[in-house]
């Protein structure tokens, strides 16, 4: 395929063309490692050829892809990416932003803290500091938080979102709801002092059994640092208030069919097995999967009438191509013959557990397989090139012969 | 022989991103050092699972690998682990149960992030130092530690702990954990990637943090290496005999070509990247090879278990070796 051109118009029915053409939120999920970040950053490739103005928001790239759509660690701005390479381009636009954690907790502080004074004492306090870094959940609740700022702009026709690396696929959407648990105004009421009388340091006061309890805890555990997170909250008390309800915005954003989740796996044991929990989680909260991209997928490309011969068949068709050759080892026909069987079991595993996952997906839910490419995907022509699998679904032959593209 | 056997210390910790195999290694030093006598306790942290599978799978075995009947496996839930340790300090049961059940419990416990990795290393510290003198305390505790980033967390917990509290039982019992971890004769790290742009470069990220947390220099594995089948000049023979061959055998030794090419292609990208992370190795880096299977599965297990015991346990020189 020739990456100066842009794809070609897929076939209907086939591929996330329609899939594309039809949202304006895409969020691709999937447990950490399976190539999801290349996969969105593709499919805003894709819509933005096709004529789209996309962007991509994206947690972790690896440093070249980053580097190539020109987003950087720090700034939390979507910036251009030039689409020179494609001149064939249908006048769309691509942005790439990255989400830096720590710069949209201050960002949102900045945004609802009542006065400057205020957003600066939260961003000094400890407790703050060590929340917007490392608190579980806080990264995927900024991913959502972006995502609905993106979409109020208004700017684009496509968002499509990365997700941050998490061991279960499920976790950036049951992450921010417990951050939002931690965040509940039961919680926050301990700390803060709603009408002036029943503050944390009153409450400890006031209540000498209570009182008693948390020194102990506080010893026990040393946090001493309780007294920060009262600060914290009553700091932050004012952005709470529209926590909730701007939570509840971006939730219902995501159960909108505007908006369509992707799976990004890859034929992986570990992976597959959380898919049917996955799925099921997913369709009870309103947000059921609407397509499937299998990643990394082994293929050893035999032409279907060598998949049958035995060892001792292809021993001797090898032997006698290479007869009267001069090779620098002994038995290389042996050595191609074992590589040969090795990919061919690899493969075998992948297409059973991939037939094994279909079934359980069920029909109407789209599965696109990308092959394992040897080589980084990273520069913006690999990216398309990534196309002829994800727009339109391959047959098996269609992959035989391409199964390599180079940057 | 290697400077620090990272099987002769108490306590190992496996570090590394998603994905890379780090528990099959977990699994591979239990194994190792069972079969050379140490009772083996395998830890497990929050949510994971995959390393209870393991050895579930290789017990169920016919004939199940020797010494796997000297390692136990716990999982150690950062909430439990809590509630346990705070029953030491509030020994009574009833003003126990009303810290538990009341809302500002859980406000403090999430409210501090840390808290449950602190007190998972704290169970860790007691299972290796904690049970001394007791018949069934394990020798050899190996932590199959969370994917970086968070594993990272556990290890810098107490040191956090330690300097963010003065005085007071915290500060101590923080302090005997990080001397724990920061003694290398008592302590390894192993620390698994493949040879892959992103895992390297975590693992780059991760062998500098560890040496701010001065924790003991860690042993590299290089997980699921490539092998070229053969050289350039026999690759160029291959695809040269491809073309004036005809019929099956020129579409056989075209696949082949393709598919050694491939391997080729992965040795060299794999190759790379090992040369980029010895840069930040100082000693020889541990070079595991990559299978090719259906599924990974104990037979998969145990062949990385030998060629890891290859490399840190090796047969005296005048043993002679089977094949």
């Amino acid at each position: 395929m020739n990456p100066d051109l842009p794809p070609a118009s897929p076939r209907r029915g086939g591929g996330l063309a329609d899939l594309l053409a039809g949202h304006r939120v895409l969020v691709c999920v999937g447990s950490g490692g399976v190539g999801k970040t290349t996969m969105a950053a593709s499919l805003a490739l894709a819509a933005a050829l096709s004529g789209s103005r996309a962007i991509v928001l994206t947690i972790d790239p690896a440093r070249r892809l980053a580097d190539s759509l020109g987003v950087g660690p720090i700034g939390n701005a979507p910036r251009p990416v030039p689409l020179d390479p494609f001149p064939n381009a249908k006048g769309g636009s691509l942005d790439a932003m990255m989400l830096d954690q720590k710069g949209s907790w201050d960002a949102l502080v900045e945004r609802h803290a009542p006065t400057p004074e205020i957003a600066a004492r939260i961003r000094k306090n400890p407790f703050y500091q060590q929340l917007s870094e490392t608190f579980a959940g806080s990264q995927e609740y900024m991913a959502v938080e972006q995502l609905g700022a993106l979409v109020a702009s208004g700017r684009w026709d496509l968002v499509v979102v990365d997700t941050p690396p998490s061991q279960h696929a499920i976790d950036f959407l049951e992450a921010p709801q417990r951050l939002l648990g931690f965040l509940d105004r039961q919680v926050v009421r301990w700390f803060v002092s709603p009408t002036g009388g029943f503050g944390w340091s009153a409450f400890q006061a006031m209540n000498r059994t209570a009182g008693f309890l948390l020194r102990r805890l506080e010893e026990a555990t040393g946090l001493a640092t309780l007294g920060q997170v009262g600060d914290f909250f009553n700091d932050m008390s004012g952005l709470f208030d529209g926590f909730e309800e701007r939570f509840h915005r971006v939730m219902g954003l995501l159960r909108d069919p505007a908006t369509a989740f992707l799976l990004v796996a890859s034929p992986d044991e570990q992976v597959l097995g959380q898919v049917e929990f996955l799925s099921g989680r997913m369709a009870a909260m309103e947000m059921p999967l609407k397509g499937v991209i299998m990643n990394r997928v082994h293929d050893a490309g035999l032409a279907p009438g060598l998949e049958r011969l035995g060892d001792a068949e292809r021993r001797d068709l090898l032997e006698a191509g290479l007869r009267g050759q001069q090779p620098d080892g002994e038995d290389l026909a042996g050595r191609l013959l074992a590589n040969l069987k090795a990919h061919q079991v690899r493969a075998r595993g992948d297409a059973l557990r991939i037939e094994n996952f279909r079934d359980d997906l069920g029909l109407d839910t789209p599965l696109l397989q990308v092959p394992e490419l040897d080589g980084d995907v990273h520069d913006l022509r690999s990216l398309a090139g990534l196309h002829r699998y994800l727009l339109a679904e391959a047959s098996a032959t269609e992959v035989d012969g391409d199964a390599q593209i180079r940057s | 022989m290697r400077e620090a056997d990272p099987l002769a210390r108490r306590l190992l910790f496996v570090v590394g991103k998603g994905g890379v195999g780090r528990t099959t290694i977990a699994v591979a030093t239990a194994l190792l050092a069972a079969r050379r006598g140490a009772r083996v306790l395998a830890v497990e942290t929050d949510g994971a699972a995959a390393l209870g599978r393991a050895l579930v799978v290789l017990r169920s075995q016919h004939h199940p690998p020797p010494g796997i009947e000297r390692v136990r496996h716990l999982v150690i839930e950062g909430q439990a682990a809590l509630e346990e340790y705070l029953g030491l300090i509030i020994p009574i049961r009833r003003v126990l149960r009303a810290v538990f059940e009341s809302g500002v419990y859980g406000a403090f416990v999430t409210a501090a992030p840390g808290l449950r990795e602190l007190m998972t290393v704290g169970k860790i510290w007691y299972e290796v130092e904690g049970r001394a003198g007791e018949a069934e305390a394990p020798d050899f505790v190996v932590v199959d530690a969370p994917a970086t980033g968070h594993g990272l967390q556990l290890l810098r917990m107490p040191q956090s702990a330690a300097e963010a509290f003065g005085v007071g039982l915290v500060r101590r019992e923080a302090q005997r954990i990080v001397n724990l971890l920061r003694d290398d004769s008592r302590t390894a790290v192993l620390a698994v990637t493949t040879a892959e742009e992103m895992p390297v470069s975590e693992t780059i990220e991760m062998l500098a943090t560890l040496k701010r947390l001065q924790m003991p220099t860690p042993t590299v594995v290089l997980n699921q290496v490539h092998r070229s089948p053969c050289s350039e000049a026999e690759l160029g023979v291959v695809e040269r005999a491809a073309q004036v061959a005809s019929g099956a055998s020129r579409m056989l030794l075209q696949t082949a070509a393709e598919l050694a090419r491939t391997e080729a292609r992965w040795a060299a990208s794999g190759e790379h990247q090992a040369e980029r992370l010895q840069e930040h190795v100082r000693g020889a880096i541990i070079r595991l090879p990559y299978l090719f299977s259906e599924e990974f599965g104990p037979i998969e297990q145990l062949k990385l278990t030998g060629a890891l015991g290859d490399v840190l346990c090796p047969p005296p020189a005048d043993v002679a070796r089977p094949l």
